[in-house]
């Protein structure tokens, strides 16, 4: 029964984090749920493993915040599927979160390298 | 639009549904790719995938208005869980409704009486009235024109204050002379209250005391009664007591006048007709006749503007001592509990009436949440299902707490329709009488509020507690419990028995206050009022409202009495200008020859003027001296007759006989000592009382027969042979003393009826509670009970079993709820009468009276489980 509040708390933790691990999956190109969580998988060397319960909400909520659009269409496999595909706004979207991503690693790296007596000066 | 939405909706969801299809399908398509077989590629998916209708849910929640739609959801659950048992849905709508009802009517009695004290006036909160000298019930108009000038020129804390003072008078002039109620006000009246008129202006400042200004104000009823509704009357002339008069303006509909309770149907300055200057000029005596209401300027409170007005009357009273002589304090009170008027008597009974249905709602709660709690225990199998389906406890508390608040809003759209009828119900407890009153209650938006209110309260409080309960139990635990549960755990086991208890607790306070105030009430039935009221008439003759000069008003009067007298099957005639116990009386402050009072004594009696005769008619004994003469007229000397705690009070140890008391500044000699009577109610503490005779200072003209027989067969013939004297002589408030004098008990029947019905309700509930609980206890242990009788266990021994039970539960209900009740009584020991608030006699009875019939309501299922065949209760599970 806490299941939920689990995805609940992955989803949050991931927030701003997922939005843009999909945001740039659909960069290069139109991609369904199922093909969102294989390219992550594969790009990261199997070290990324995206929840189903995380995934869709996230794809739902993008869509209504205007990121990203939908549509059925056909795939490859003649599976009927949704496609989610980036919007303008979306791209500008992870333009924005990908450099608050770099400003947190700097920062995160710029205290766990930190080499000593350089933090006295 | 709604429809169109749901649409919407459904289509987002058979779209999620595809697009989790559509993955599970690629999955599988890829691991069968992979070499899986068709089957374990399947599984390996689903089991990757997760929890679908979890993944569903909380994907939904991101299409926003999730919250919504799971609300509808909830109640269409609820209602097909009510539909379901129809028996139970039923009983508790009935139950919460009866419950709402008692409440949202006693609120609806408060609200249109002293939340309303002064109908169509602006923000009442801020209307103080003033009273000086003591505070007491029905006090007489406390001011004088020029103390109430002075106090509202000279005060910092008012933006304004208006003064009245109101009377009947008829109005003549029409095809048949009508009977209505006057008020004398001050100019800014209608500005203080905040009322604009309809038609037509109110009163102009420099109207206030010039006199000889005949200008009148119509109320709504009235211009729409006798007028009807003529849009051209401002500047038409009305003749009242044969004076003609000009209506300048029509108050709104709704407005009243600003005496809660009463009701005026005229407005005219202070001295419309220049007759009254005397009463504008003086300071003591009959110019003291004035009503005092006053708005404070904002921010100001209560008790600064009361320190802010002793000043002024200080310096008043230091200026002129000999004319405020007793005591000048003022005291300030809110309208919703002014001593003028009805509110200072609801604001004493109403709020306890409140008390005592919050009590039969809490009670009815508790009855219900005993019933909802059964039936969740029954439930407890789906609960551990949607449980552990993925339903999580929030949300089945938020469900199970839906049902009851369906319940208690279906409930309370019951009570809705009930409180429209019994709201109007309060005017049955005040019966004709010689005032205008205009008392009931109001159904308005506060009422419906209090209604929603009372009935989301009633729905939390029975669904909160058995939900949080129920869904307390683990899945698993309920599953395996399921076979061997014996009332669905121990914990639910000792919640049934504590609300059982509860609700025998909470019964007891209801039946113990009901039983007291219907004791009450015989009491003061039964008691002697100090005077005979069963074979007496009296009619009121408007002889001074009917434009008569003061000499044909006292050949009247003793035509009257002659003709009256001489009338068969009368007994005694006599007339007076009070009648006892009719929640009036005049007051007047009174000296024994020589006494210099200190400033702020107050030494004051009650006074009537009477009649010759008036003592023999209602049997009330003179105990020394004589009785009034008709020779005890204006050219005789003033006497005085006085009762006997008059006469203790100014002459302890000595004979009054003879003895002078200055009242209005003159000398009255004491010829008589009366015995004494009731003059308010028949628990007031004895007030000193003198008599005036009626031919010297007799005001109004109120004719009082003893009859032989039944008084109202009288009533025709008296009012006849005054009309022979002139037929435009107003007759009215033509009744037997025992019906005015009823008014002095309306409070107590009203307070005991309510309590009697509460407590009935009360009684009900409780029994039903218990006879509930021991029976489906009972039913729960059939295999138990069977496997003991299959042992060896006697009849008897499964009777003891159950009742056991039973008497352990309400011996634990009464013992708490006689401490409940003791402390209870407590609020209610001023309402007694003739009986103590722990009367001895009343517990017991009431104690016994709700243990026999809980353990009566015990013995049925114990009853019925002795009688039960063994080997069939073994049987069933």
């Amino acid at each position: 029964m806490n299941e939920k509040h689990q995805y609940k708390n992955r989803i949050e933790l991931l927030q701003g984090t997922l939005d843009m691990l999909i945001l740039q999956t659909l960069q290069w190109g139109p991609q369904h749920g199922y093909g969102i969580v294989q390219a992550l998988r594969l790009q990261s060397g199997d070290a990324l493993q995206v929840e189903t319960g995380s995934l869709y909400p996230a794809l739902h909520r993008l869509e209504r915040q205007g990121w990203v659009q939908s549509e059925w269409k056909q795939s490859e496999s003649k599976q009927k599927a949704r496609y989610y595909r980036i919007t303008a706004k979306g791209k500008k979207q992870l333009v924005k979160d990908l450099g608050r991503w770099e400003r947190i690693v700097e920062a995160i790296g710029s205290v766990m390298y930190v080499k000593p007596g350089e933090s006295e000066s | 639009m709604k429809w169109f939405s749901n649409f919407g909706f459904q289509r987002r969801n058979r779209e999620l549904q595809e697009e989790i299809n559509a993955h599970l399908q690629m999955a599988i398509a890829d691991r069968v790719a992979r070499g899986e077989t068709e089957e374990t590629a399947r599984q390996a998916a689903v089991r990757e995938f997760g929890n679908i209708l979890l993944v569903q849910d909380v994907t939904r929640q991101m299409w926003g208005r999730g919250w919504f739609e799971q609300l509808g959801r909830d109640v269409r659950y609820a209602l097909r869980q009510l539909r379901k048992s129809p028996g139970f849905t039923i009983t508790a709508t009935a139950m919460l409704a009866v419950a709402i009802c008692a409440n949202s009517t006693v609120f609806s009695w408060i609200d249109g009486t002293m939340f309303r004290p002064i109908p169509g006036a602006r923000d009442t909160d801020d209307l103080v009235s003033l009273q000086r000298g003591e505070r007491n019930f029905s006090p007489v108009p406390p001011f004088s024109y020029l103390d109430y000038r002075d106090l509202r020129e000279r005060n910092h804390t008012f933006t304004g204050i208006l003064a009245y003072h109101h009377d009947w008078i008829t109005l003549t002039g029409g095809a048949q002379p009508e009977l209505v109620y006057i008020a004398n006000v001050s100019a800014n009246y209608f500005d203080v209250l905040g009322i604009k008129p309809m038609l037509g202006r109110f009163f102009l400042a420099e109207e206030e005391t010039r006199p000889a200004i005949p200008n009148v104000v119509l109320s709504y009823s009235l211009w729409k009664t006798r007028y009807a509704e003529d849009p051209a009357i401002v500047g038409k002339s009305i003749e009242i007591a044969r004076h003609p008069l000009t209506v300048i303006g029509v108050a709104p509909e709704g407005v009243v006048g600003a005496m809660p309770g009463l009701r005026d149907d005229l407005w005219v300055t202070l001295d419309p007709l220049g007759t009254d200057a005397w009463r504008l000029t003086h300071r003591s005596g009959g110019a003291v006749w004035l009503n005092v209401i006053g708005r404070l300027r904002p921010g100001v409170s209560r008790g600064q503007a009361a320190q802010d007005l002793d000043t002024v009357m200080r310096n008043i009273v230091a200026a002129y001592p000999d004319q405020h002589l007793g005591d000048n304090r003022i005291t300030l009170d809110p309208m919703w509990r002014s001593p003028f008027g009805a509110n200072g008597f609801m604001a004493s009974t109403l709020p306890i009436l409140l008390a005592f249905a919050a009590v039969v709602l809490l009670l009815t709660c508790t009855n219900v949440a005993t019933l909802t709690l059964v039936r969740f225990v029954s439930r407890r199998r789906e609960l551990a299902i949607r449980q552990s389906l993925g339903a999580n406890r929030m949300q089945l508390v938020r469900q199970m707490v839906l049902e009851g608040v369906v319940l208690s809003i279906v409930a309370g759209a019951m009570a809705l329709v009930l409180t429209s009828w019994t709201s109007k119900t309060f005017a049955w407890f005040f019966r004709a009488s010689s005032s205008p009153t205009t008392l009931n209650g109001s159904m308005d938006h506060n009422v419906v509020i209090g209604i929603a209110v009372f009935s989301l309260l009633a729905g939390m409080l029975c669904g909160a507690l058995p939900a949080w309960r129920s869904s307390h139990a683990p899945a698993v635990e309920v599953f395996k419990a399921e076979s061997a549960s014996i009332s669905g755990g121990s914990r639910n086991r000792k919640l049934l028995s504590g609300l059982v208890v509860a609700q025998i607790a909470l019964s007891l306070p209801l039946l113990l206050c009901s039983g007291l105030l219907l004791r009450t009430l015989r009491n003061l039935a039964g008691a002697s009022p100090g005077f005979e009221q069963d074979h007496i008439l009296t009619a009121t003759v408007g002889l001074n409202i009917a434009g008569y000069s003061h000499d044909e008003v006292q050949l009247i009067r003793h035509q009257i009495l002659d003709r009256v007298a001489a009338l068969p099957g009368v007994k005694v005639a006599s007339l007076t200008d009070w009648i006892p116990m009719t929640l009036g009386h005049k007051g007047e402050d009174a000296y024994p020859e020589g006494y210099v009072p200190h400033p702020h004594e107050s030494l004051q009696v009650y006074h009537a003027e009477v009649a010759p005769r008036y003592f023999e008619s209602l049997h009330i004994p003179i105990l020394e001296g004589r009785e009034f003469t008709p020779d005890d007229d204006e050219k005789a000397p003033s006497v005085l007759i006085v009762d006997e705690t008059a006469a203790r009070h100014y002459w302890p140890g000595q004979d009054p006989l003879g003895k002078n008391l200055r009242i209005w500044g003159r000398l009255f000699t004491v010829v008589g000592v009366a015995r004494n009577s009731t003059h308010m109610f028949v628990n007031e503490s004895p007030e000193p009382m003198v008599y005036m005779s009626f031919f010297q200072e007799g005001y109004e003209s109120i004719v009082q027969v003893e009859t032989e027989g039944n008084p109202v067969d009288m009533a025709l013939a008296v009012e006849n042979t005054i009309h022979e004297i002139d037929t435009r002589l107003p007759v009215f408030d033509v009744r037997p003393m025992r019906e005015s004098t009823q008014l002095a008990s309306s409070f107590a029947v009203m307070q005991s009826a309510m309590a009697g019905i509460f407590a009935l309700i009360g009684l009900v509930l409780a029994v039903t509670g218990i006879y509930g609980v021991v029976a489906y206890r009972t039913q729960l242990r059939t295999h138990e009970i069977g496997l003991r009788v299959a042992l060896g266990a006697s009849r008897v021994d499964v009777l003891k079993l159950v009742l056991f039970q039973g008497v352990w539960l309400t011996g634990m209900g009464l013992t708490l709820g006689l401490a409940f009740a003791l402390g209870l009584t407590r609020v209610i020991a001023r309402l007694l009468y003739g009986i103590g608030a722990n009367d001895p006699v009343t517990v017991v009875s009431v104690v016994t009276l709700l243990g026999a019939m809980s353990l009566l309501a015990c013995y049925f299922p114990a009853h019925r489980a002795m009688l039960r065949n063994p080997v069939s209760a073994i049987r069933e599970l």
